[in-house]
């Protein structure tokens, strides 16, 4: 669906259903330089079993309007705007990776806007290598594949795709290469209080950490659970991307957590 | 490295798709010999009709062992996904079909394969769908031909059998400003001498019994996805961006972007045409991928070689490659194609087409078959065969004269091959003098 956040239009994907504020919400929050579609293995099994399912595009992002934001906090900010623009008063909120550092900011910021806080494939800081951010102001191409070639794990590189015929790699880079990656990189580099924030949060929380995760390392999210005082779980076998690589065990854990608090 | 796999094309053909399973430890890709799967709860069965889900429902739709052959693919091409079908026909076909509806246009290049002339000449008409045709590489003629209703613009990277050689940057400019995808059937090319996405195409068709099977074993078809193309800002396909009542609204673009279309096909088009391929086909063409690579060297090769060698014959009145400067597309061969422009060469006899006749009937190794891109050296008389519907204006605007024998040269020695030539041109030298 579209909408108005602060006079941009903005699309969300809502699960192949259309949206209904009166159920419990699911607010998903992509990655860099990434969209809603790195959701697309989740979203519809909330949307056909009782949830609203909302996945923004990020201002700026694939399908929405707008300037991309320039740090995590507006970023958290803007997620609690476009919350008030859809009619929610409080979602359960998952992000993946940079998205999860939105949560947390949204969650700072913002705490009646959120039930629960979901993490998948991420940290409490993501360091970016300036070679990345500059090779991501010359070309989000090229930086999108300096990014895929790490952000996947073995079996992605290898095995077989979880959708049949599907090469994700191809799918991350094409999106990827047509969004404002190098801003987000940015944000992410300069964000450094994930810990901080999380330890002083009161929302039950959840970590599903990837074995093989090169980006956010299993240690660095095992810290982060620590702080928010959630529990955490490791799929074995494969890589950062994590709802696009093993899409089936994500979504198990993520039903785990917002199905116990409905 | 292709644009979607950080392997080297080499190691794509023969890991990308499959790690070993984890109950047996098949090293090779299994032959998942099955119509349909079983669910494993009510609940998880309708997941998967509703893609909640990735996974196999019926072997019409998705296949494990297809799977495989699927992704490869779309690895070596550089593509986002890809789907196999039952011969390269059906692939174009459903290509076609999705795109197109009743009163929509397509713009085709001249030079192309017989049976796909006549799928836009009489086939797709019957249905509403309109072609032009037009010299692929003249830029105002493609400019001109564009209609508000063009739908997409079709080439062979190599045309059949005129083995003209589609500028594909200039095309996929022009298609580009215009918004329209340009499909292109690569089959003479594999992505082995020439990755059309690399250079702008936005859908990349193969008839996968060719080359890429290499053995004449199977046949099979692949529609590769490019993800490159915005169906949204073209404005012309509401068949990806509207919603599609018959899967509960769903809008492909928006689900799935730079996958929508394959995701379309295989959602519509493998579900009401089912044109899949079969297990046991795509297995025995696996095998072919993994040696893609090496044969495709050693087939360039050997029609490098057989091309320098029929100059030099007497009795042989032309000869016919991209890579010769006598080719009108050359320079376009020798900018897309740096290590050869395939395997596929035609030259002519003395004494005509009786001539040309005679030398098929007299060679011996050589199989005097409608196919190419088997591992055997093939002969083929077009004008009687592959291209014997058209009319003789399409024929001649197809590169197609009545002496003309195709080859498509096998990975034979070189000299064996020389040898059973030899044999038709002096069966072409004795009708000549008795002419």
């Amino acid at each position: 669906m579209e909408l108005q956040v602060r006079d941009n239009n903005t699309y969300a994907a809502t699960g192949g259903k259309e949206f209904d504020k009166r159920l419990s919400t699911v607010l998903f929050i992509h990655g860099s330089g990434l969209d809603h579609r790195s959701w697309a293995l989740q979203t519809r099994w909330f949307a056909y079993h009782g949830y609203s399912v909302l996945a923004p595009d990020l201002p700026g992002h694939s399908l929405s309007d707008g300037t991309p934001l320039k740090s995590i906090e507006e970023m958290g900010l803007w997620l609690a705007d476009f919350l008030t623009a859809a009619g929610v008063q409080a979602a359960h909120v998952v992000g993946h990776s940079q998205g999860f550092l939105c949560a947390l900011e949204l969650a700072r910021q913002v705490p009646e806007k959120v039930r629960t806080l979901t993490g998948v494939g991420t940290a409490g800081a993501i360091p970016v290598n300036s070679a990345l951010i500059e090779a991501a102001l010359e070309s989000a191409g090229k930086a999108a594949e300096m990014l895929l070639q790490w952000g996947f794990g073995r079996k992605s590189h290898y095995g077989m795709s979880a959708i049949p015929g599907m090469q994700p790699i191809a799918i991350g880079r094409q999106i990827m290469s047509n969004n404002p990656l190098a801003v987000d990189l940015q944000a992410c580099a300069a964000y450094h209080t994930g810990e901080e924030v999380a330890s002083k949060l009161e929302i039950p929380s959840n970590l599903v950490l990837a074995g093989e995760d090169r980006l956010t390392p299993v240690k660095a999210g095992k810290r982060l659970a620590e702080k928010l005082k959630g529990g955490y779980t490791v799929i074995e076998g494969y890589g950062h991307m994590l709802p696009i690589e093993a899409p089936k065990q994500c979504l198990h854990q993520l039903r785990e957590l917002v199905s116990s608090f409905d | 490295m292709s644009r979607s796999s950080y392997l080297k094309p080499d190691t794509i053909a023969l890991h990308s798709g499959y790690l070993p399973e984890s109950d047996h430890g098949s090293r090779a890709v299994p032959i998942y010999q099955t119509t349909s799967y079983v669910f494993e709860s009510v609940s998880a069965g309708s997941s998967l009709f509703n893609v909640e889900q990735g996974g196999h429902i019926y072997s019409r739709i998705t296949n494990p062992t297809v799977a495989v052959l699927e992704q490869r693919l779309a690895a070596l091409e550089g593509g986002t996904g890809a789907i196999c079908t039952a011969s390269g026909m059906s692939a174009i076909f459903i290509t076609f079909i999705t795109l197109c509806s009743s009163g929509d246009h397509i713009i085709s290049a001249t030079q192309i394969y017989g049976s796909t002339a006549t799928l836009l000449r009489h086939t797709m008409k019957r249905l509403g769908i309109d072609c032009s045709f037009v010299p692929i590489n003249d830029e105002a003629a493609l400019r001109d031909a564009i209609r508000p209703n063009t739908k997409l613009v079709f080439c062979e990277s190599i045309g059949n059998p005129g083995l003209e050689v589609a500028d594909i940057p200039q095309i996929s400019q022009i298609t580009g400003e215009a918004g329209i995808p340009l499909l292109v059937d690569a089959t003479f090319a594999t992505p082995s001498l020439c990755c059309a996405i690399d250079h702008g195409a936005n859908i990349v068709i193969h008839s996968i019994t060719k080359w890429i099977g290499g053995h004449g074993l199977a046949m099979g078809g692949v529609v590769v996805d490019g993800g490159n193309f915005d169906w949204q800002a073209s404005g012309r396909f509401a068949e990806l961006t509207e919603p599609y009542a018959p899967f509960h609204g769903i809008r492909f673009w928006e689900e799935f972007g730079p996958s929508a279309l394959v995701m379309k096909i295989r959602a519509e088009s493998m579900r009401d045409i089912g044109a899949a391929l079969s297990p046991h086909s795509a297995f025995l063409i696996l095998q072919g991928v993994e040696t893609l690579g090496m044969r495709m060297k050693k087939h360039v090769e050997n029609a490098k070689q057989l091309v320098e060698w029929l100059q030099s014959q007497k009795e042989v009145t032309w000869v016919n490659y991209p890579d010769l400067e006598s080719n009108p597309s050359h320079a376009i061969a020798q900018k897309l194609f740096p290590e050869g422009a395939g395997s596929i060469l035609c030259f002519g006899v003395v004494g005509g087409r009786a001539g040309g006749v005679a030398f098929i009937d007299s060679v011996e190794l050589a199989s005097n078959l409608a196919n190419v891109g088997d591992s055997r050296t093939l002969v083929l008389h077009p004008g009687t065969t592959t291209h014997s519907r058209l009319s003789p204006e399409d024929m001649l605007a197809a590169g197609i004269s009545e002496d003309m024998i195709r080859v498509s040269a096998g990975i034979e020695d070189i000299v064996d091959i020389k040898a059973d030539f030899e044999l038709g041109l002096r069966a072409a030298k004795r009708v000549a003098v008795s002419q």
